[in-house]
């Protein structure tokens, strides 16, 4: 339900694991396998040798210090703020809006109803209810769509295609009332509530 | 699964595309977010990881551009112990090192491959813009509601393990009442048929041969 990149997670998860495992095997290699230590030794050492070369041709006028150490400080920041970038992405998506849409109607103009609408309307209908332990209604913004999630907690024994079908019709309700039909996903999940919760006994 | 991936990698991660068929949110995609696990918790361990070794490399090479002693280790020393490396440490530690780096690395390079599917149901609603999933323990409960019913014993006598494909029922009669796998059967299977899950499971019921006294 929320905006969270999850194609680039799996590949950005994949890349940095698929390097720690590579690093990883290669010191168990290294550390018991004598032959992949002389091929390190080679294969190594003229890296090192090359790299040591650009240090050299990239140093100030007159002073020991390379300037590639600089771009590297800076490459750093950038690869950090990327970081930054891509932990902001995870979980967002939550709004506040329900419908905000023009009306050309006999006084045109901006509607917009606030998420608090449903969410209140829908936890005050079900709060009443002895077969639910607990339920929440959360708005959301699926690509530019506002959504509702409701999250459902019954009891023991609740037959959960009865209650997907009552609260669908509360949907309905409040879409009449909205005027506009919200795209919804009912979650009929177990928690700590109900599984410490007595099992409803008269349904 | 892969078919979704594709989906996503084509509407592109975290834009906002234009909404397809209309005012109307591809459910489809919605449920897939739902009935699979976020990897977000793990992204953000990830990023917070890299972050670290960056952060560190940056502190090394500023100190070493502007020409001051390193702070841990001289980039230089570092660089001509790890050519050396098998000499230096010993196996032991460098194994066991190892060992842990490959550890930590499987375990993200896993959580990107593996399909991460949690252990819920869709449920098939008639209603295109309304989406249902339930929790696998919210159906066993209910199954374990009507097997009791059909079976008449008490709850303790009955157990329900719902899995993706398959819904396997175990009960233990009261002794010296007898209880026809039959009717379990069928109750079981009326109600899951009435809840229309997608995939739909299939029933095994097991009844025990000890029976419980007193129950």
């Amino acid at each position: 339900m929320t905006s969270t990149p999850s194609f680039l997670n799996r590949i950005l998860i994949g890349i940095l694991g698929a390097k720690l495992l590579a690093v990883g095997i290669l010191l168990v290699l290294l550390a018991t396998v004598p032959a992949v230590g002389t091929w390190w030794h080679t294969w190594s050492g003229a890296a090192w040798r090359g790299l040591n070369q650009v240090f050299d041709g990239t140093r100030f006028p007159g002073r020991p210090e390379s300037w590639l150490w600089i771009m590297m400080a800076i490459a750093l920041v950038i690869l950090i703020g990327l970081m930054v970038a891509w932990i902001a992405q995870q979980g967002k998506g939550r709004s506040n809006l329900l419908v905000a849409e023009f009306d050309p109607g006999a006084v045109p103009g901006d509607v917009r109803i606030s998420g608090g609408v449903a969410e209140q309307a829908l936890k005050h209908a079900l709060a009443e209810r002895p077969d639910l332990a607990g339920a929440t209604v959360a708005t959301y913004d699926v690509r530019g769509i506002p959504a509702l999630k409701i999250r459902l907690q019954p009891r023991h024994g609740v037959a959960p295609h009865l209650l997907a079908a009552e609260v669908t019709d509360l949907v309905a309700a409040l879409d009449a009332v909205v005027g506009k039909p919200t795209p919804v996903l009912i979650h009929i999940g177990a928690g700590a509530r109900t599984r410490f919760s007595r099992a409803e006994r008269v349904r | 699964m892969s078919h979704k991936l594709v989906d996503e990698l084509l509407a592109g991660p975290g834009e906002a595309a234009p909404p397809p068929n209309g005012r109307q949110p591809d459910m489809r995609r919605v449920v897939h977010r739902e009935t699979h696990s976020s990897r977000a918790a793990v992204s953000v361990v990830a990023a917070v990881l890299v972050m670290g070794l960056a952060a560190y490399g940056l502190l090394e090479s500023a100190v070493h551009a502007i020409g001051q002693p390193a702070w841990l280790i001289e980039p230089q020393l570092a660089a001509e112990r790890i050519v050396a490396l098998p000499a230096g440490l010993s196996p032991l530690l460098l194994g066991a090192g190892g060992a842990v780096i490959a550890m930590v690395g499987l375990f993200f390079l896993l959580n990107a491959v593996l399909p991460g599917r949690r252990a819920r149901h869709v449920l098939n609603s008639g209603n295109p813009s309304t989406a249902v999933v339930v929790d696998d323990e919210v159906i066993a409960s209910a199954l374990a509601r009507s097997a009791r019913v059909a079976a008449n014993v008490t709850p303790e006598q009955v157990m329900v393990v719902v899995s993706r494909r398959q819904v396997i029922v175990n009960v233990r009669p009261t002794s010296g009442v007898p209880v026809t796998e039959q009717a379990v059967l069928a109750a079981v299977e009326k109600e899951l048929s009435e809840m229309s899950l997608d995939p739909q499971p299939e029933v095994r019921v097991t009844i025990s041969t000890a029976g419980v006294i007193g129950a």
